[in-house]
């Protein structure tokens, strides 16, 4: 569904990203990890041509992605829960979740849609008319993927979902992401917290000083000493 | 102390002129939220909707509302250039203050170059006439500039908060980058609200045409009192601006009854500072 081979990708002259590669089938979920600064924000931010691509490819469906718009992406069936979440702050929960609908392919299904987050996260309900800049952490993390959900996506992408949350929390919110997999939808899941990550992608990258240095099964990535000491050694501490 | 009747008088008259502050200063306040355009050149979109009104209605012969009719769609596609302007060359917040300063001379030269300095008059039946309602005068124009005013208040509030259109130029201020991911076109959408306050620029100049002498040098004169109601109002809330238009229309109406007229100058900026330091973090 989504290819992306030696891609570039530069905050003016200094290159964030020199040579990304991955793959992601239809329905399956993809992980990748790696350090602080290694750009996999960058990368998510690329896909979903939020950030000009320098070199390399990206092709959605087989086809060239790499000159579309973020609109135009998400026509295409490409949803975002951005790292920091990125809620309209200043706007209610409900209005937020109305954005998720905003192209006019997933409008038509907005009724449909707000039943199903709402049976989801029955808190976002409760605070339905709070502005989304005053939820909790954990409350605004739901919202940004019931957002996303509204857009109707067949391929989520996904930056730091755990990132601030308590654990119960953090346990909840991978529980959804599972569950919507479940549900056919290919996500691209990037993750601090390797562990977690590992546990449910069926397969994973890790992204290291902007290059992809290894993939595979999350099996096999753990058996390599040098990934798994440096990213489930003890000091995984932000 | 002036008589009760003087005072109510006073009163209604800051009303009335608080509503015509807030349908000057609604588009200012809804580019400088959405925008991020400080835009000066508000002003001078307004009087040059007031001086071709004053042309189509005063010199042609037209209805004055025919010529709104004409003149509003024009000011639209000047406002949909302007945002052209700033998008071609990305212009930030700063810069808008300046580029938007010059427009607004160019307008006033433009205007004195076409009208000349000297004073012009719409002289219309609505522009003198008044019902007297107990013991109070109600001038005509000035009511319907009132209604118009909330009218218009009201309806931009229930477009930015009911529409889809609304909620992504909400949204758009909030995080650009966000909006365009779930399918917003922010550029298609500043250039049609840029067109919109334009539009505003147009219905305010009809009003102001038939309220008052029209002079190049008033555009200036404007500038002050209308920042410091869209600062009180606080930054894209319609109901904020009327709110705020009221409150320094009536203030300084009643300072000037109560005091000498002099005197109400100063009473917009007092309330501001006064404002700003009791809830700083406004703009
Ligand atoms: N807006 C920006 N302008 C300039 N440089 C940036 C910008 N955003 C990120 N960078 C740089 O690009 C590199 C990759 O950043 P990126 O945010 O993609 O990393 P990351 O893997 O997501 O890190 P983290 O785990 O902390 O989220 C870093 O060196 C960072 O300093
Ligand atoms: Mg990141």
């Amino acid at each position: 569904m989504l290819s992306v081979a030696g891609l570039e990708v530069a905050y003016g002259d200094a290159p964030a990203l020199w040579d990304a590669s991955l793959e992601i089938g239809e329905g399956e979920l993809v992980s990748v990890v790696g350090p602080n600064g290694a750009g996999k924000t960058t990368l998510v931010n690329a896909i979903a041509r939020l950030l000009p691509v320098r070199r390399g490819k990206l092709l959605l469906d087989g086809a060239d992605a790499a000159p579309l718009t973020p609109r135009e992406m998400c026509e295409r069936g490409v949803a975002i829960i951005p790292e920091g979440r990125r809620l309209f702050v200043s706007m209610t929960v409900e209005e937020n979740i109305d954005m998720g609908c905003y192209r006019s392919q997933a409008r038509r299904f907005r009724a449909q849609g707000l039943e199903r987050v709402y049976a989801m996260f029955p808190r976002l309900n409760q605070r339905r008319r709070q502005q989304a800049g005053t939820l909790s952490g954990g409350e605004q993390q739901m919202l940004a993927i019931a957002r996303a959900l509204m857009a109707r996506p067949r391929l989520l992408l996904i930056d730091e979902p755990s990132l601030g949350l308590a654990p119960a929390i953090v346990q909840q919110v991978f529980e959804t992401i599972r569950g919507i997999h479940a549900e056919g939808v290919s996500i691209l899941l990037i993750e601090q917290n390797a562990a977690q990550a590992l546990a449910i992608a069926e397969r994973a990258y890790v992204l290291e000083g902007g290059r992809t240095i290894a993939s595979g099964k999350p099996k096999e990535l753990l058996a390599e000493p040098h990934i798994r000491d440096a990213y489930l050694g003890g000091n995984k501490e932000k | 102390m002036p008589s009760a009747t003087l005072l109510g008088q006073s009163v209604l008259s800051g009303i009335f002129a608080g509503g015509l502050y807030a349908l000057l200063g609604l588009g200012l306040s809804l580019s400088w939220r959405f925008l991020r355009v400080i835009n000066l050149a508000h002003f001078g979109f307004i009087f040059l909707a007031a001086y071709m009104i004053y042309q189509l209605a005063g010199v042609w012969g037209l209805s004055p509302f025919a010529a709104m009719l004409l003149v509003v769609p024009c000011l639209f596609l000047l406002g949909v250039a302007l945002q052209a302007l700033f998008l071609r060359f990305s212009i930030n917040e700063f810069g808008s203050l300046l580029v938007t300063f010059g427009i607004l001379t160019i307008t006033e030269a433009a205007i004195q170059w076409i009208w000349t300095a000297d004073f012009r008059r719409l002289e219309t039946p609505y522009g003198t006439a008044s019902y007297r309602v107990g013991e109070l005068f109600v001038p005509v124009a000035e009511a319907l500039t009132f209604a118009v005013a909330v009218t218009l208040s009201i309806s931009v509030w229930a477009l930015l908060r009911f529409t889809y259109i609304g909620k992504a130029i909400r949204a758009s201020a909030d995080d650009p980058d966000m909006a365009a991911a779930f399918g917003v076109r922010g550029h298609g959408l500043a250039l049609l609200l840029s067109g919109a306050v334009a539009a505003t620029a147009g219905i305010a100049g009809t009003f102001i045409a038939l309220i008052a002498t029209l002079a190049p040098a008033q555009i200036f004169s404007w500038i002050g009192v209308i920042f410091a109601v869209v600062i009180l109002g606080g930054l894209g809330n319609p109901f904020g601006i009327l709110a705020a238009g009221l409150l320094i229309g009536v203030s300084e109406a009643v300072t000037m009854a109560l005091t000498a007229p002099s005197w109400a100058p100063l009473v917009s900026f007092s309330l501001l500072i006064l404002i700003l330091v009791l809830r700083p973090g406004r703009i």
